[in-house]
């Protein structure tokens, strides 16, 4: 990973601001687990964001809501992703809501703040489905020539740390309101991002004030492994099986079954993030789809192989079974340093 | 001053200062090509980042949460506002170096929250500020495109071309734009933003980058987003006149307001426009109270709260230059001189530091003259105790029904100093008056934010 928190690491030792755990913790996070402690993966629906998509979206996020569907993927079919996100989280409640969106040929201070805006607006209910493009048609509409996959994977892990960075620029409590000394927030709970890779650099603080998940789930879909590659998927918070409805209701429940099998071997170990979510693809909007979804969900969830449905108020980190994500300060990093080295100095 | 038709048949109502102001014919008060349509549309500018919200006091709600969004946009569509503006800064604003602490910072992203705004609202236009100089036409049309589609023809663009290299350290092209050059690329832009809502083929070879790309969504309800731009100087207002269709000016007070109608008339005629094809909405704040003598005491208390004593001296420190924490509030200005040498952006102020001597000078002596200590000092100097539209309700429906007569402005984009609950009284109270003066619609005129801003169809 190239992208450098900080140049100087002395007196820097990061210190968390609570004693949550920091690793992974189906127990800890209060998400369900099935007889061997197996984590059990949320059930999400892959919604295309075409423009004919508009007409029935509301309905069709409600409805999938009700049919028990833990989250919604948001994948990218003209409409932009993270938009159509945003506008389904007032229309529902307890799903979680996933873009899949592009890594590279954005601006990454730009993604990372629209999608802590998401996780703001639908109170904790977002996440990333981390992608990096490999389209050659998408570079030059930003200016840019495609990079190789090697560059493509390279950048792809160095956006992830940096948008990790930007998020967690601000402390919970750095807004404070204090009316006696006339502070709206406190400089010295926020700091600088200082992302500095090989390609971009971004300074932060986030314009924005930390989310209600502060660090949300990135997860990467099997699909898009490849061009995301190893040291993003590595750094995500876990996979995504992707499976095509067309398959049948058979098909999906065996592909999740040899999925779960599959980490119980161990696959699950050294640089394979664990399965978080299983993805379903090919929503036929013509037939019945909330018909189809929901006795799916029934038999999957019967069978102890997915998450139970989600309950309003619960964060998307811990529907998918990840420990909560407490703020790290790095002392170097602190945004008020200026004013501690002209004290210094005076 | 040429007499012509005027007074106008209602002059009676007109004040002095209004008909003064005015110098053309009844028809043409202000300009002989513009016609005022005599109504005003009214827009709201939650402006996140800011001085004047106040969040000291217990109504006060998060600057951030969607509750207070939601609640906002609800009363103003209540009130049949044509707009609900957001605002945007790409940089925290800084002082001396540190994230400014005072005033209320951070915000969501413009377009993100629109889009669930949209959901939750179906009238009510959206307009997002959105910088030209650090996105990317395509992405950002896109975007635009999608808010438009997901809200039925609701979406708006204020267009700002922020572009200093101090906002571009978080941005991949850096600080790559001149200052001089801001409107040229800001052009070639639009141009390429039009091209893709209209789903043309995109190939642009311009001086700092080249763009290949395809428009591929369908025309919202109402065309394609509508453009507001918002910058104060002669080349701003040109681009304005050329390719925008609501000003967001800073010019509110009538004869301020008379001036800009008139320059933005002559140029989008110059450019071969129709004299009304852009309207104008200042940015504004209302205090409102039952009489005038009540409101007055408001606004001082308003004021108060708007401005302590940090707030004070950190206004005096951006001049000064330099850590003047050590003085009173409310003893007399700073005696120590400025620090010339230290420059860099901060609370977005394009100070002129060669010339702080003189005017931290001229200051000294101005406060001194009227009595004043730095507090009451920086209370009259970040605005007058009495803006355009204080006062009684019926006194600013009466002043705003004037600015409607003469044509001065086709509406307001009011900043309310009060988050979430700073639009009640307006909509409670001052719109019923405006609608009884057939100034303010009594319902929206369409579904698209071009219909509810009188803009012809494109
Ligand atoms: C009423 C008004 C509102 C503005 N709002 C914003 C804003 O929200 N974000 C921003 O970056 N700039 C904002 N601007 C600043 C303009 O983008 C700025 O004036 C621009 O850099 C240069 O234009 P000018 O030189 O023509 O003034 C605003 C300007 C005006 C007049």
């Amino acid at each position: 990973m190239t992208v450098a928190a900080t140049t100087e690491k002395e007196n820097s030792a990061p210190v968390t601001t609570t004693d949550a755990p920091t690793t992974d913790s189906a127990a800890a996070a209060g998400a369900a687990s099935d007889a061997q402690g197996r984590t059990l993966p949320v059930l999400a629906v892959d919604l295309v964001t075409t423009p004919e998509l508009l007409g029935s979206l509301a309905e069709l996020a409600r409805g999938l809501e009700d049919a028990g569907v833990g989250a919604l993927t948001l994948s990218d079919g003209g409409l932009h992703p993270i938009h159509v996100a945003s506008h389904l989280a007032p229309l529902t409640r307890s799903v979680g809501l996933l873009p899949r969106t592009d890594a590279i040929y954005v601006e990454p201070f730009h993604l990372a703040t629209q999608l802590m805006s998401l996780d703001h607006i639908s109170h904790g209910r977002a996440g990333w489905l981390l992608l990096a493009e490999t389209d050659p048609a998408v570079p030059p509409t930003v200016g840019r020539e495609l990079l190789s996959l090697e560059q493509t994977a390279r950048e792809a892990a160095d956006v992830l740390a940096a948008a990790r960075l930007v998020w967690d620029s601000w402390a919970d409590d750095a807004v404070v309101r204090d009316t006696e000394k006339g502070l709206y927030f406190d400089a010295s709970r926020l700091q600088y991002a200082d992302a500095r890779a090989e390609t971009f650099s971004v300074r932060g603080p986030a314009i924005t004030p930390r989310s209600p998940q502060g660090l949300l789930p990135v997860l990467v879909a099997d699909t898009d492994r490849e061009a995301v590659g190893e040291a993003a998927t590595a750094a995500a918070d876990g996979r995504v099986l992707d499976v095509d409805l067309a398959a049948g209701a058979d098909a999906v429940r065996s592909a999740l079954e040899t999925a779960l099998s599959g980490a119980e071997d161990g696959q699950a170990g050294e640089g394979q993030p664990a399965l978080r979510l299983v993805r379903l693809t090919g929503l036929d909007l013509d037939a019945d789809p909330l018909g189809t979804v929901q006795a799916l969900a029934a038999d999957l969830r019967a069978a102890g192989l997915i998450a139970p449905v989600p309950s309003a108020g619960v964060d998307l980190r811990t529907q998918l079974g990840l420990a909560p994500a407490p703020h790290v300060a790095d002392p170097v990093r602190r945004s008020d340093r200026a004013r501690l080295t002209s004290k210094e100095s005076a | 001053m040429t007499a012509g038709h005027w007074p106008l048949p209602t002059a009676p109502e007109l004040s002095e200062e209004a008909r003064a102001l005015a110098t053309g014919t009844a028809e043409h008060p202000i300009h002989p090509e513009h016609t005022p349509t005599g109504q005003l549309a009214f827009g709201v500018f939650f402006q996140g980042v800011n001085s004047s919200t106040i969040w000291r006091l217990p109504e006060s709600g998060d600057q951030v949460a969607w509750e207070s969004f939601e609640s906002l946009i609800r009363t103003a569509e209540r009130g049949k506002f044509a707009a609900f503006f957001l605002g945007e800064g790409l940089r925290l604003r800084e002082h001396r170096g540190v994230p400014f602490e005072l005033d209320v910072a951070g915000r969501p992203d413009a377009q993100t929250l629109l889009s669930a705004l949209a959901a939750v609202t179906s009238k009510i236009g959206l307009v997002a500020t959105q910088n030209t100089t650090f996105n990317d036409p395509v992405d950002l049309a896109r975007r635009l495109q999608t808010l438009d589609l997901l809200s039925g023809g609701r979406a708006g663009w204020n267009i700002v071309t922020t572009d200093n290299a101090w906002t571009g350290e978080n941005f991949r092209r850096g600080g790559y734009l001149d200052h001089a050059d801001r409107y040229t690329h800001a052009e070639a832009f639009v141009q390429v933003a039009e091209q893709f809502w209209r789903g043309e083929k995109i190939s642009h070879d311009g001086a700092h980058y080249t763009v290949r790309a395809e428009g591929t969504l369908p025309r919202s309800a109402q065309g394609r987003p509508t453009l507001f731009q918002a910058g104060a100087s002669p080349a701003g207002q040109d681009f304005a006149a050329r390719t925008s269709d609501v000003i967001f000016s800073p010019h509110a007070s009538l004869s301020a307001a008379v001036d800009f109608r008139r320059s933005i008339v002559e140029r989008t005629v110059a450019a071969g426009r129709d004299a009304g094809a852009v309207k104008i909405l200042p940015g504004a704040e209302i205090v409102l109270a039952e009489t005038e003598q009540e409101a007055d005491e408001k606004v001082r208390w308003v004021r108060d709260l708007q401005i302590g004593p940090e707030q004070a001296i950190a206004l005096l420190e951006q001049y000064w230059g330099r850590d003047l924490s050590e003085f009173d509030p409310e003893g007399p200005l700073p005696d120590v001189p400025p620090e010339v040498e230290e420059s860099g952006v901060t609370r977005g102020a394009g100070f002129q530091y060669a010339k702080a001597e003189e005017l931290t000078r001229t200051w000294r002596e101005e406060a001194k003259e009227k009595g004043q200590n730095i507090l009451e000092f920086a209370r009259v100097k970040s605005g007058a105790r009495r803006g355009e539209f204080t006062g009684s309700y019926d006194a600013v429906a009466d002043r705003l029904a004037e600015y409607a007569a003469l044509g001065a402005i086709d509406g307001l984009n009011i900043t309310p100093w009060l988050i979430p609950s700073g639009l009640d009284d307006i909509v409670d109270h001052l719109i019923p008056r405006l609608q009884e003066r057939g100034v303010y619609p009594e319902d929206y005129a369409g579904d698209t934010l071009r219909e509810n801003l009188g803009l012809p169809p494109l």
